[in-house]
Protein backbone atom coordinates (compact mmCIF):
# COMPACT_ATOMS: atom_id res chain seq x y z
CA UNK A 1 0.00 0.00 0.00
CA UNK A 2 1.42 3.36 -0.96
CA UNK A 3 -0.47 5.31 1.65
CA UNK A 4 1.33 6.11 4.85
CA UNK A 5 -0.58 5.52 8.02
CA UNK A 6 -2.66 8.62 8.73
CA UNK A 7 -2.29 10.29 12.04
CA UNK A 8 -5.19 9.81 14.38
CA UNK A 9 -7.14 13.01 14.48
CA UNK A 10 -10.63 14.15 15.09
CA UNK A 11 -12.82 14.32 12.02
CA UNK A 12 -13.09 17.83 10.68
CA UNK A 13 -16.44 19.56 10.59
CA UNK A 14 -18.08 19.79 7.20
CA UNK A 15 -16.71 22.54 4.98
CA UNK A 16 -19.07 24.01 2.40
CA UNK A 17 -18.42 26.75 -0.09
CA UNK A 18 -19.68 28.05 -3.38
CA UNK A 19 -17.62 29.10 -6.36
CA UNK A 20 -18.69 30.67 -9.65
CA UNK A 21 -19.26 28.29 -12.54
CA UNK A 22 -16.05 29.29 -14.31
CA UNK A 23 -13.17 27.05 -15.22
CA UNK A 24 -10.70 29.58 -13.85
CA UNK A 25 -11.74 28.38 -10.37
CA UNK A 26 -10.85 24.74 -11.08
CA UNK A 27 -7.28 25.21 -9.93
CA UNK A 28 -8.52 26.61 -6.62
CA UNK A 29 -10.94 23.69 -6.23
CA UNK A 30 -8.09 21.28 -6.87
CA UNK A 31 -5.82 22.91 -4.30
CA UNK A 32 -8.59 23.05 -1.71
CA UNK A 33 -9.41 19.38 -2.26
CA UNK A 34 -5.78 18.40 -1.96
CA UNK A 35 -5.58 20.30 1.31
CA UNK A 36 -8.77 18.75 2.70
CA UNK A 37 -7.59 15.28 1.71
CA UNK A 38 -4.29 15.87 3.52
CA UNK A 39 -6.16 17.02 6.60
CA UNK A 40 -8.21 13.84 6.39
CA UNK A 41 -5.00 11.82 6.57
CA UNK A 42 -4.42 10.82 2.97
CA UNK A 43 -0.88 10.92 1.70
CA UNK A 44 0.24 13.32 -0.98
CA UNK A 45 -0.22 10.95 -3.92
CA UNK A 46 -3.75 9.93 -2.93
CA UNK A 47 -4.65 13.53 -2.11
CA UNK A 48 -3.52 14.51 -5.60
CA UNK A 49 -5.75 11.89 -7.19
CA UNK A 50 -8.73 12.94 -5.07
CA UNK A 51 -8.14 16.49 -6.24
CA UNK A 52 -8.22 15.27 -9.83
CA UNK A 53 -11.54 13.48 -9.24
CA UNK A 54 -13.13 16.60 -7.77
CA UNK A 55 -11.68 18.73 -10.58
CA UNK A 56 -13.38 16.38 -13.06
CA UNK A 57 -16.71 16.52 -11.24
CA UNK A 58 -16.62 20.32 -11.08
CA UNK A 59 -15.64 20.48 -14.74
CA UNK A 60 -18.65 18.34 -15.66
CA UNK A 61 -20.90 20.65 -13.68
CA UNK A 62 -19.56 23.80 -15.33
CA UNK A 63 -19.48 22.44 -18.87
CA UNK A 64 -22.52 20.16 -18.93
CA UNK A 65 -24.99 20.96 -16.14
CA UNK A 66 -24.52 24.71 -16.62
CA UNK A 67 -23.59 24.47 -20.29
CA UNK A 68 -20.69 26.87 -19.81
CA UNK A 69 -22.81 29.65 -18.27
CA UNK A 70 -20.37 31.63 -16.10
CA UNK A 71 -22.90 33.20 -13.72
CA UNK A 72 -24.04 30.14 -11.78
CA UNK A 73 -22.70 28.58 -8.61
CA UNK A 74 -21.01 25.29 -7.90
CA UNK A 75 -21.31 24.17 -4.31
CA UNK A 76 -18.70 21.94 -2.72
CA UNK A 77 -19.17 20.10 0.56
CA UNK A 78 -16.32 18.25 2.26
CA UNK A 79 -17.25 15.89 5.05
CA UNK A 80 -14.28 14.30 6.80
CA UNK A 81 -15.78 11.33 8.60
CA UNK A 82 -14.07 8.76 10.76
CA UNK A 83 -13.85 6.19 7.99
CA UNK A 84 -14.09 8.15 4.79
CA UNK A 85 -13.79 11.51 3.10
CA UNK A 86 -16.97 12.48 1.30
CA UNK A 87 -17.08 15.31 -1.25
CA UNK A 88 -20.30 16.51 -2.80
CA UNK A 89 -20.40 18.69 -5.89
CA UNK A 90 -23.80 20.31 -6.19
CA UNK A 91 -25.40 22.39 -8.91
CA UNK A 92 -28.81 23.65 -9.93
CA UNK A 93 -28.29 23.17 -13.64
CA UNK A 94 -29.65 20.74 -16.17
CA UNK A 95 -29.79 17.12 -15.22
CA UNK A 96 -27.01 15.27 -16.94
CA UNK A 97 -26.99 11.54 -16.44
CA UNK A 98 -23.33 10.56 -16.40
CA UNK A 99 -24.33 6.90 -16.40
CA UNK A 100 -25.31 7.39 -20.02
CA UNK A 101 -21.68 8.03 -20.80
CA UNK A 102 -20.52 4.80 -22.43
CA UNK A 103 -17.66 2.96 -20.80
CA UNK A 104 -14.34 4.12 -22.08
CA UNK A 105 -12.76 2.08 -24.85
CA UNK A 106 -9.57 3.93 -25.71
CA UNK A 107 -9.20 2.43 -29.17
CA UNK A 108 -12.75 3.36 -30.08
CA UNK A 109 -12.24 6.84 -28.68
CA UNK A 110 -9.19 7.34 -30.83
CA UNK A 111 -10.92 6.07 -33.96
CA UNK A 112 -13.86 8.38 -33.34
CA UNK A 113 -11.59 11.27 -32.35
CA UNK A 114 -13.60 11.75 -29.21
CA UNK A 115 -12.17 14.10 -26.66
CA UNK A 116 -14.71 13.96 -23.83
CA UNK A 117 -16.21 11.42 -21.49
CA UNK A 118 -13.00 10.56 -19.74
CA UNK A 119 -13.83 12.50 -16.59
CA UNK A 120 -16.42 10.13 -15.16
CA UNK A 121 -14.18 7.21 -15.97
CA UNK A 122 -11.32 8.83 -14.05
CA UNK A 123 -13.57 9.61 -11.09
CA UNK A 124 -14.68 5.99 -10.89
CA UNK A 125 -11.13 4.73 -11.09
CA UNK A 126 -9.96 7.01 -8.30
CA UNK A 127 -12.85 6.95 -5.83
CA UNK A 128 -14.40 4.09 -3.88
CA UNK A 129 -17.86 5.37 -4.68
CA UNK A 130 -19.28 7.81 -7.24
CA UNK A 131 -23.00 8.49 -7.15
CA UNK A 132 -25.28 11.00 -8.84
CA UNK A 133 -28.72 11.97 -7.66
CA UNK A 134 -31.27 14.70 -8.22
CA UNK A 135 -32.97 16.22 -5.18
CA UNK A 136 -34.94 19.43 -4.73
CA UNK A 137 -33.90 20.80 -8.07
CA UNK A 138 -30.24 20.12 -7.46
CA UNK A 139 -27.79 17.67 -9.00
CA UNK A 140 -25.60 16.08 -6.37
CA UNK A 141 -22.47 14.23 -7.33
CA UNK A 142 -21.09 12.41 -4.30
CA UNK A 143 -17.51 11.15 -4.23
CA UNK A 144 -16.33 8.93 -1.40
CA UNK A 145 -12.85 7.69 -0.55
CA UNK A 146 -12.40 5.31 2.33
CA UNK A 147 -9.52 5.80 4.71
CA UNK A 148 -8.66 2.17 5.27
CA UNK A 149 -7.43 1.76 1.72
CA UNK A 150 -9.18 -1.59 1.51
CA UNK A 151 -11.10 -0.82 -1.64
CA UNK A 152 -10.73 1.20 -4.73
CA UNK A 153 -7.77 1.69 -6.96
CA UNK A 154 -5.36 3.11 -7.39
CA UNK B 1 4.76 29.81 -12.97
CA UNK B 2 1.45 30.81 -14.52
CA UNK B 3 -1.41 28.48 -15.24
CA UNK B 4 0.01 27.24 -18.54
CA UNK B 5 2.51 28.28 -21.14
CA UNK B 6 3.30 26.20 -24.21
CA UNK B 7 6.48 26.66 -26.20
CA UNK B 8 7.47 24.72 -29.29
CA UNK B 9 10.83 24.03 -30.89
CA UNK B 10 12.02 22.02 -33.83
CA UNK B 11 14.66 19.33 -33.89
CA UNK B 12 14.95 18.26 -37.51
CA UNK B 13 11.58 16.90 -38.51
CA UNK B 14 10.49 16.47 -34.88
CA UNK B 15 8.44 19.17 -33.20
CA UNK B 16 9.06 19.54 -29.49
CA UNK B 17 6.21 20.83 -27.37
CA UNK B 18 6.85 22.17 -23.87
CA UNK B 19 3.74 22.65 -21.74
CA UNK B 20 4.62 24.34 -18.44
CA UNK B 21 2.06 24.56 -15.65
CA UNK B 22 -1.11 22.55 -15.63
CA UNK B 23 -3.62 21.42 -18.24
CA UNK B 24 -7.24 21.32 -17.22
CA UNK B 25 -10.54 22.46 -18.76
CA UNK B 26 -9.47 26.07 -18.28
CA UNK B 27 -6.09 25.89 -20.01
CA UNK B 28 -6.53 23.09 -22.53
CA UNK B 29 -7.32 25.34 -25.50
CA UNK B 30 -3.83 26.78 -25.49
CA UNK B 31 -2.31 23.31 -25.51
CA UNK B 32 -4.61 22.18 -28.32
CA UNK B 33 -3.81 25.28 -30.34
CA UNK B 34 -0.08 24.63 -30.23
CA UNK B 35 -0.48 20.97 -31.20
CA UNK B 36 -2.78 21.85 -34.07
CA UNK B 37 -0.44 24.55 -35.27
CA UNK B 38 2.20 21.88 -35.80
CA UNK B 39 -0.25 19.67 -37.66
CA UNK B 40 -1.29 22.55 -39.92
CA UNK B 41 2.36 22.86 -40.84
CA UNK B 42 2.33 19.16 -41.75
CA UNK B 43 4.63 18.31 -38.91
CA UNK B 44 3.41 14.98 -37.64
CA UNK B 45 6.31 13.87 -35.47
CA UNK B 46 5.78 15.38 -32.06
CA UNK B 47 7.41 14.99 -28.68
CA UNK B 48 5.60 16.51 -25.73
CA UNK B 49 8.21 17.21 -23.07
CA UNK B 50 6.32 17.17 -19.78
CA UNK B 51 9.20 18.12 -17.49
CA UNK B 52 7.42 21.32 -16.43
CA UNK B 53 3.90 19.88 -16.54
CA UNK B 54 2.65 19.56 -12.99
CA UNK B 55 -0.81 18.17 -13.65
CA UNK B 56 -3.14 17.06 -16.42
CA UNK B 57 -6.89 16.47 -16.20
CA UNK B 58 -9.08 14.58 -18.64
CA UNK B 59 -9.45 17.68 -20.79
CA UNK B 60 -5.76 17.46 -21.62
CA UNK B 61 -5.89 13.72 -22.17
CA UNK B 62 -8.85 14.25 -24.46
CA UNK B 63 -6.83 16.79 -26.42
CA UNK B 64 -4.12 14.17 -26.97
CA UNK B 65 -6.69 11.61 -28.03
CA UNK B 66 -8.33 14.05 -30.39
CA UNK B 67 -5.25 14.38 -32.57
CA UNK B 68 -3.46 11.04 -32.38
CA UNK B 69 -5.42 9.34 -35.16
CA UNK B 70 -4.74 12.18 -37.62
CA UNK B 71 -1.07 12.17 -36.65
CA UNK B 72 -0.67 8.44 -37.17
CA UNK B 73 -2.66 8.45 -40.40
CA UNK B 74 -0.05 10.86 -41.67
CA UNK B 75 2.81 8.61 -40.76
CA UNK B 76 3.75 10.41 -37.58
CA UNK B 77 3.33 9.92 -33.87
CA UNK B 78 2.96 11.88 -30.67
CA UNK B 79 5.36 10.70 -28.00
CA UNK B 80 5.86 11.86 -24.46
CA UNK B 81 8.92 12.46 -22.34
CA UNK B 82 9.84 13.46 -18.78
CA UNK B 83 6.50 12.75 -17.15
CA UNK B 84 6.55 13.37 -13.44
CA UNK B 85 5.06 10.77 -11.12
CA UNK B 86 1.72 12.57 -10.83
CA UNK B 87 1.22 12.89 -14.56
CA UNK B 88 2.45 9.37 -15.28
CA UNK B 89 0.02 8.02 -12.70
CA UNK B 90 -2.88 9.77 -14.40
CA UNK B 91 -1.81 8.28 -17.72
CA UNK B 92 -1.68 4.84 -16.15
CA UNK B 93 -5.08 5.16 -14.48
CA UNK B 94 -6.67 5.64 -17.89
CA UNK B 95 -4.45 3.18 -19.73
CA UNK B 96 -2.89 5.93 -21.82
CA UNK B 97 0.54 4.33 -21.43
CA UNK B 98 -0.75 1.68 -23.84
CA UNK B 99 -1.73 4.30 -26.40
CA UNK B 100 1.35 6.49 -26.31
CA UNK B 101 5.04 5.77 -26.19
CA UNK B 102 6.55 7.34 -23.11
CA UNK B 103 10.26 8.04 -22.68
CA UNK B 104 12.38 9.04 -19.71
CA UNK B 105 14.15 11.78 -21.60
CA UNK B 106 13.48 14.10 -24.51
CA UNK B 107 16.55 12.81 -26.34
CA UNK B 108 15.29 9.23 -26.19
CA UNK B 109 11.95 10.35 -27.57
CA UNK B 110 13.60 12.26 -30.43
CA UNK B 111 15.89 9.35 -31.24
CA UNK B 112 12.91 6.99 -31.33
CA UNK B 113 11.81 8.73 -34.52
CA UNK B 114 15.09 7.91 -36.23
CA UNK B 115 14.64 4.65 -38.17
CA UNK B 116 17.68 2.87 -36.76
CA UNK B 117 16.63 3.54 -33.22
CA UNK B 118 12.95 2.94 -33.71
CA UNK B 119 12.72 -0.15 -31.62
CA UNK B 120 9.88 -0.83 -29.22
CA UNK B 121 10.57 -0.05 -25.60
Amino acid sequence: MSRSKPERRHPQPTLALEVPSQTTYLAMIRELTRHMAALAGFDEAVAGRLALAVDEAATNTIEHAYGGAPDRLVQLRFDDGADELRVEIIDTGATVDPRKVPSVDLDRYVKQRRTGGLGVHLMEKIMDSVTFRRAQGRNICCLVKRKDGSAGTP
Amino acid sequence: MGELTVETRESGDVTLVYPAGFINAHTVRLFETEIKRALEQKRFKLVVNCSALSYIASAGLGALMGVIEEIRQNGGDLRLANLNETVLNIFEILGFHHLYRIFSTEMEAIRSFRPAADTPQ
